[in-house]
């Protein structure tokens, strides 16, 4: 008690005594738990960007369970299964966060491209991969020399060595509010649209936040990223690279012309929203354009055989 | 030994029915706002606000015949702040996609008001326990009326109840049937929870007058 401390000190004394104590135990509680928890909270952050890319590749449904595609091209549900790989399954599963990272790491494997389309591995360039990874995250992978994509690899048991079945690029863009984080999959031929995703994002609840909702994100399946010309031919070198969300619904705006192929609804009340995604889109592909007219060709010459 | 066993558990009774935070004495209305359009987010927050209202009113009670009145301000805060950055800290290690809808509003409780409510208008004046469960009973009031605000938003802004489409998506307006049922867009604004408090407000004390 104050009272019976005061032939020690002053009451002013008591008071920064208190005070200095006080700030030592709350600082000395915070550093700890700070310590303790920094581990859980990366592999969390961790586990939930690997998981918007398996969204946008089709592997991970946005409700959470694993998807694999049948030969309808459609999606079904499906569990993991002890041989490593997805097996079609009735029940919607929602699988364990080391079950997602063990189908991340034996489905997705990150590269590097560089302005003229060729690829690289983390190791020939002589880069870090997870400093790579944190470091550009806010700056853009589009804006270094070396740019990263993720190969997606097709569902196979172990031991077999799976075909490539898409590639997925990150895109970064400004949406109304901030930042905006997403990626992009597309099947081997670089124009076929599997999925996309955004996360990350603080758009407005309802308008702008439909990026990150299933219904809206469902509409990219299909889409092309190059504008098919009036012609319905695609020039790879020039045609507009991207997805372009619209005002108002495709299907009354468009109709069925070249540029319906590269267009999604926009989001009523969320046009700078979408104008955002638009220009992500943009300028998130564009630098990797060589690389897009690669695979699409080595794609062509490999149906031709 | 029942009869002051009673006696505390009205410190809870009273904050979560009769003295409501937010029906009444009308506090904690900006969070209510704003992290109300998902059931998900609201029921977190609630649980949150529980855990530090409670907890820090027990250390606050605990302290209170050490802490100089000059300061007992920044002792609470101090507190309280602890406590709130537990909180956050935990949400981002284990309920990311949660802690990614609250942001920001986690950090804020420290400036709710119903937790520097509790603490000066209660905890520095009773022994630990009854504070405790004055805090946890403010905090338990507080939750129930986000979860009912967070049920209608989300019923009508999103048509979901914790994430799962609840009104049939073939009800809803399309090119073959612009007739259609549309979610309800002024809902997910916070604008709505405007309204809803205040409808819940008049709902609830024309209850207490009857009862």
């Amino acid at each position: 008690m104050p009272e019976s401390k005061r032939p020690l000190l002053s009451p002013n004394q008591y008071t920064l005594f208190f005070i200095i104590c006080l700030s030592f135990i709350c600082a000395l509680i915070l550093s700890l738990l700070a310590s303790a928890l920094k581990e859980p909270q990366q592999n969390a952050m961790e586990l939930d960007r690997n998981k918007q890319l398996l969204i946008a590749a089709k592997i991970l449904s946005p409700y959470g369970y694993f998807l694999v595609e049948d030969e309808g091209e459609t999606f079904k549900p499906a569990k993991f299964s002890d041989q490593g790989y997805l097996v079609p399954s009735e029940d919607k599963i929602i699988p364990s966060g080391t079950e997602i990272m063990q189908v991340f790491r034996r489905r997705v494997s990150p590269f590097l491209v560089n302005a003229k389309g060729e690829e690289t591995t983390f190791q020939k360039a002589g880069i870090n991969e997870q400093a790579y990874i944190a470091d550009y995250k806010k700056s853009g992978y589009y804006t270094q020399r070396e740019k990263l994509i993720y190969k997606i690899f097709g569902n196979v048991p172990e031991g077999k060595t799976p075909a490539v079945q898409g590639y997925a690029i990150p895109l970064n863009g400004m949406g109304l509010w901030d930042a905006i984080y997403g990626y992009i999959a597309f099947k081997p031929d670089g124009n076929t649209v599997i999925g996309t995703s955004w996360y990350d994002q603080k758009e407005t609840p309802g308008l702008g936040a439909n990026i990150a909702e299933p219904l809206w994100q469902s509409q990219f399946l299909g889409k092309q990223l190059f504008q098919e010309s009036a012609d319905g031919k695609t020039d790879f070198k020039s045609a507009p690279l991207g997805i372009v969300v619209i005002k108002g619904r495709v299907s009354e705006v468009l109709g069925n012309s070249p540029k319906s192929h590269n267009s999604v609804d926009g989001m009523a009340g969320a046009t700078l929203t979408g104008n955002g995604v638009t220009n992500a889109f943009r300028d998130c592909l564009a630098p990797y354009r060589p690389f897009l007219i690669k695979i699409h060709r080595s794609y062509k010459t490999g149906e031709g055989k | 030994m029942s009869s002051s066993k009673q006696s505390v558990l009205v410190f809870f009774t009273s904050q979560v029915w009769t003295n409501n935070q937010v029906l009444i004495a009308i506090l904690g209305i900006c969070s209510a706002l704003a992290v109300t359009n998902r059931l998900s987010v609201a029921i977190t927050m609630g649980i949150s606000v529980s855990f530090v209202t409670a907890f820090s009113s027990f250390f606050v009670s605990l302290l209170r015949k050490y802490t100089p009145d000059n300061v007992r301000m920044i002792t609470q805060l101090a507190i309280i702040s602890v406590f709130v950055i537990v909180i956050d800290q935990f949400l981002r290690a284990f309920f990311f996609d949660i802690s990614k809808v609250l942001s920001v509003f986690v950090g804020l409780i420290i400036t709710n008001c119903i937790v520097m409510g509790r603490t000066e208008g209660m905890a520095k004046n009773v022994a630990p326990i009854p504070a405790f469960l004055d805090g946890l009973g403010a905090g338990t009031g507080y939750a129930i009326v986000l979860i009912i605000i967070g049920f209608f938003r989300e019923l009508f802004g999103f048509g979901q109840l914790f994430g799962y489409q609840v009104i049939p998506l073939e009800w809803y307006a399309s090119a073959e049937n612009p007739e259609g049922y549309e979610n309800f867009v002024l809902m997910v604004s916070p604008p709505a929870a405007f309204f809803l408090i205040g409808g819940l407000i008049y709902v609830f004390r024309k209850l207490q007058k009857t009862a």
